[in-house]
């Protein structure tokens, strides 16, 4: 159904060039595909790897000068894009190609009401009169599933939620009907339901309008759910292009398999499943924590509940995880053990000893024992301070020596897989998934009980997150602790977690052994999450080296 | 931290290094001001009214026969020692309150905020004159009173950046580490807002500077003391005769904030771990 017509956008020979001084020449070199009518291709690949700048030099949203197109075309229909004056573009662009962004947080002017947003596409590109535009606008919002039409029309953006927006997002480039729609990770910022929705709208949008779209994303799980056809990245090289179930299924490029292997893929075995035995490590029983935003005089004050009377337990060499939306209170709760939040109420016992009741100074000595390997890699080590001595600092300040805190802290950091010689140079030499490292290696100089990994591995690209899902594996076994995974990737905490409880506005809605919350889910929250798992249908082909 | 990186970051900024080299120049001239230009700069070494270059007088001299250039050269002396010490003054007591308001927040926060909000709601100039009317123009307490004036706005930039860096996750993971308070204020968070700090207290100096100028350019300056201030004011009267006797004093007073202006931006850049790595590269 794809070849039959003539290609509507080709790309040919495309070379951007990027500025003096960055760690490559170009930012896309001479790649080449073709984008045909009726069908949706998808373009992968990892952060830095290109997918991105095609997309905005077809849309002519290259940062200039930074960014120049230094050979090659983009051909509409047989018209060169490149070579068209700005005038010519600017016809093109909104009316017959049309994108959406991945942050739709910050996609719409937040002074302007949704329907003037749309609207103004309409009244740039045709000349049909204010009604009409009225109308079309609440047409296209009902289009894109969005509730009350007519009042979204004249809401201000800060009233939608991410999926909404995204959803309005859609309207608008859909006002027009384009045939081209380029998607740049629209669903990256939403959670996972949110995702399934925004996903299948796109799809049915596609298949009634029959349109082209090129849709950008770095999860394999999105392209099983959507791509007829896919285009894999790397280093700004197409380095494979194919039919979607041809690629998915049978990799040819050793980059893909690469790729494709260090998905997250659940347990390999049923293995030994763990057994709790004895005391727990640490059980929180009856947290509560409430938020109280304060009120304006128009609004009056909200309260938030982000931990609602939560139970939990975790035993020596256990993995729990916790997994669930944003906003569900996983991280609130993570925050609770490790004493950075202070809950409203309940009882946070570790080892026998109420945490919650003690002061600052009594809590000091169980500080060692619980530690945290945060989120953002780049937020997480002072950028001021030497690999070496952020390690060392932790048991510098419980007294050990300097001289030999810093020694300790080279050998954890050959224990996290990083050179000796990483001790004496600054984070902002390595990368993400190397900082993530230095991270696991200071909580780790504290010789804790407990660790807690409160989403590790989201801001990394699939190939790193394989890599420190390992490493934390790896670790978690040799120094038998007990490990609380946060996470809202379900296929990452079926493939680490022994222990899984899945959390929804602040409480947890089903806990249990991994396998049995995801193969035999009963709360019909947990069915909604594992149903909206992008690329269900698709089982990732066993090609990833050693399967470790 | 100021290792050899640090310096050859420095040197690498052309600007830094010139403005290095006007404050240096200016601390030689206050700090060799007796050997140049020995004996009192008050008293009269000429005719008045002498045109630069004439009478052996390099910058002319005053209405009373004073030599400009001996007045710029020991002038130096107060202007920098009143810039460099209200500014290390206001720097401390700004740093210290806005650390301490920014890192616990609340009601210490609070507290500590409308005490500030007193003294930024005072036009500074007019506070300025007042204290040092009160306490009678001496050196110790022009230099209370511009601490007085200078600290408040520090404190307020400090506060924001230390609520802005004490949710950061490096600050978070310290505190699960079980680093103390004090360790945390001053080697956590400190050394990252080092970069605006440092920018405003060169500002700082240089305002002080301009302050000092301005008491004594009004009359409230310490009487013992010859200073830029003083002679740009005392020769406002005849500016249109003799241009020269508040041209260079005014120059100098250029000079030396713009000399500390460039040393001020050039210890940003070279502090700055990453926009070092890209000069580098």
């Amino acid at each position: 159904m794809t070849e039959t017509a003539a290609p509507l956008l080709e790309i040919k020979g495309l070379t951007v060039a990027l500025p003096d001084g960055a760690d490559r020449d170009f930012a896309v070199e001479k790649i080449d595909y073709t984008l045909n009518p009726d069908e949706i291709l998808c373009i992968v690949g990892e952060s830095g790897s290109g997918k991105s700048v095609t997309a905005h030099a077809i849309m002519g949203l290259l940062p200039k000068p930074d960014l120049r197109i230094a050979a090659g075309g983009i051909l509409y229909r047989g018209r060169n894009i490149v070579t068209m004056s700005d005038a010519e573009q600017r016809k093109l662009r909104g009316h017959r190609i049309a994108m959406i962004f991945p942050e739709p947080m910050t996609a719409l002017t937040p002074l302007m009401r949704i329907g003037a947003q749309i609207e103004e596409a309409l009244s740039i590109h045709t000349d049909i009169d204010r009604t009409a535009r009225t109308a079309r606008v609440v047409e296209m919002l009902a289009a894109v599933g969005l509730p009350n039409p007519e009042e979204i029309r004249k809401s201000y953006p800060f009233r939608l939620s991410g999926g909404q927006r995204q959803r309005v997002m859609i309207a608008m480039a859909l006002a027009l009907k384009p045939d081209i729609l380029i998607a740049d990770e629209p669903t990256t910022a939403l959670d996972v339901t949110t995702q399934k929705q925004i996903l299948d709208l796109i799809k049915e949008i596609q298949r009634e309008q029959r349109m082209a779209v090129l849709f950008i994303t770095h999860d394999f799980g999105v392209v099983a759910e959507i791509a007829d056809r896919v285009a894999v990245m790397r280093h700004g090289r197409v380095v494979e292009i194919g039919a979607a179930a041809e690629v998915l299924n049978r990799p040819q490029h050793p980059y893909t398999r690469e790729l494709i292997g260090s998905l997250p893929h659940g347990r390999a075995d049923d293995g030994p499943k763990f057994v709790p035995e004895g005391d727990p490590l640490i059980a929180a029983t009856d947290v509560h924590k409430v938020y109280r935003i304060a009120g304006t005089r128009v609004g009056g004050a909200r309260t938030l509940v982000v931990s609602d009377h939560v139970h939990l337990t975790i035993h020596p060499g256990e993995t729990v995880g916790l997994v669930g939306e944003s906003g569900s209170g996983k991280s609130t709760l993570a925050r609770t053990i490790v004493g950075l939040v202070k809950p409203d109420g309940g009882r946070v016992d570790f080892e026998g000893a109420d945490l919650l009741s003690l002061d600052r100074d009594a809590f000091r000595p169980y500080r060692r024992h619980v530690q945290m390997v945060f989120q953002d890699p780049y937020a997480s080590l002072n950028p001021r301070h030497k690999v070496g001595e952020i390690i060392a600092q932790g048991p510098v300040a419980f007294g050990m020596d300097k001289a030999e805190a810093r020694a300790r802290a080279r050998d954890l950091l050959a224990l996290v897989g990083l050179d000796a010689s990483a001790a004496d140079r600054y984070p902002h030499e390595f990368s993400g998934g190397q900082r993530q490292r230095v991270s696991i290696a200071r909580a780790l100089a504290m010789e804790p009980k407990l660790l807690i990994a409160d989403e590790p591995v989201s801001a990394l690209d699939a190939s790193v997150q394989a890599q420190v899902l390992d490493l934390l594996a790896e670790i978690k076994a040799k120094l038998n602790l007990a490990m609380l995974f946060i996470t809202h990737d379900l296929r990452i905490a079926a493939q680490i977690c022994d222990t899984v409880g899945v959390m929804k506005l602040g409480k947890i809605v089903e806990i249990g052994p991994a396998a049995e919350v995801f193969g035999h889910p009963k709360d019909a929250y947990t069915k909604s999450l594992l149903e909206a798992i992008p690329g269900q249908g698709w089982t990732p082909p066993a090609t990833r080296a050693g399967g470790s | 931290m100021f290792n050899r990186d640090f310096t050859e970051a420095f040197l690498r900024n052309k600007g830094a290094v010139v403005g290095l080299v006007i404050v240096a120049a200016i601390l030689l001239l206050a700090a060799f001001a007796d050997v140049i230009f020995p004996g009192d700069p008050w008293d009269m070494a000429g005719a008045p009214f002498t045109h630069p270059l004439d009478d052996g007088m390099l910058f002319g001299s005053d209405m009373l026969g004073r030599d400009i250039a001996s007045g710029i050269a020991h002038g130096a002396r107060v202007s920098l020692l009143i810039g460099l010490t209200s500014t290390v003054v206001a720097v401390a007591a700004g740093v210290l309150l806005g650390a301490l308001a920014g890192f616990h927040g609340g009601r210490i926060d609070d507290a500590i905020m409308r005490f500030t909000e007193l003294f930024q709601t005072i036009p500074n100039f007019v506070l300025v004159v007042v204290i040092v009317a009160i306490f009678t123009p001496s050196l110790f307490s022009i230099v209370v009173a511009i601490a007085l004036v200078s600290w408040a706005p520090l404190a307020r930039l400090v506060r924001g950046e230390f609520l802005a860096l004490r949710s950061r996750e490096f600050v978070q993971a310290a505190i699960t580490c079980g680093q103390s308070n004090a360790a945390i204020i001053f080697r956590q968070i400190l050394p990252n807002c080092l970069s605006p700090i440092i920018v405003s207290a060169s500002l700082m100096v240089a305002t002080a500077i301009l302050l000092e100028s301005s008491l004594s350019f009004l009359g409230l300056g310490d009487p013992n003391a010859m200073s830029w201030g003083f002679m740009v004011g005392s020769a406002r009267t005849v500016l249109r005769q003799a241009w020269w006797m508040s041209f260079f004093p005014g120059v100098a007073i250029l000079l030396t904030v713009l000399g500390l202006n460039l040393v001020g931006e050039g210890l940003n850049d070279a502090f700055n771990p990453r926009l070092r790595r890209k000069r580098k590269a």
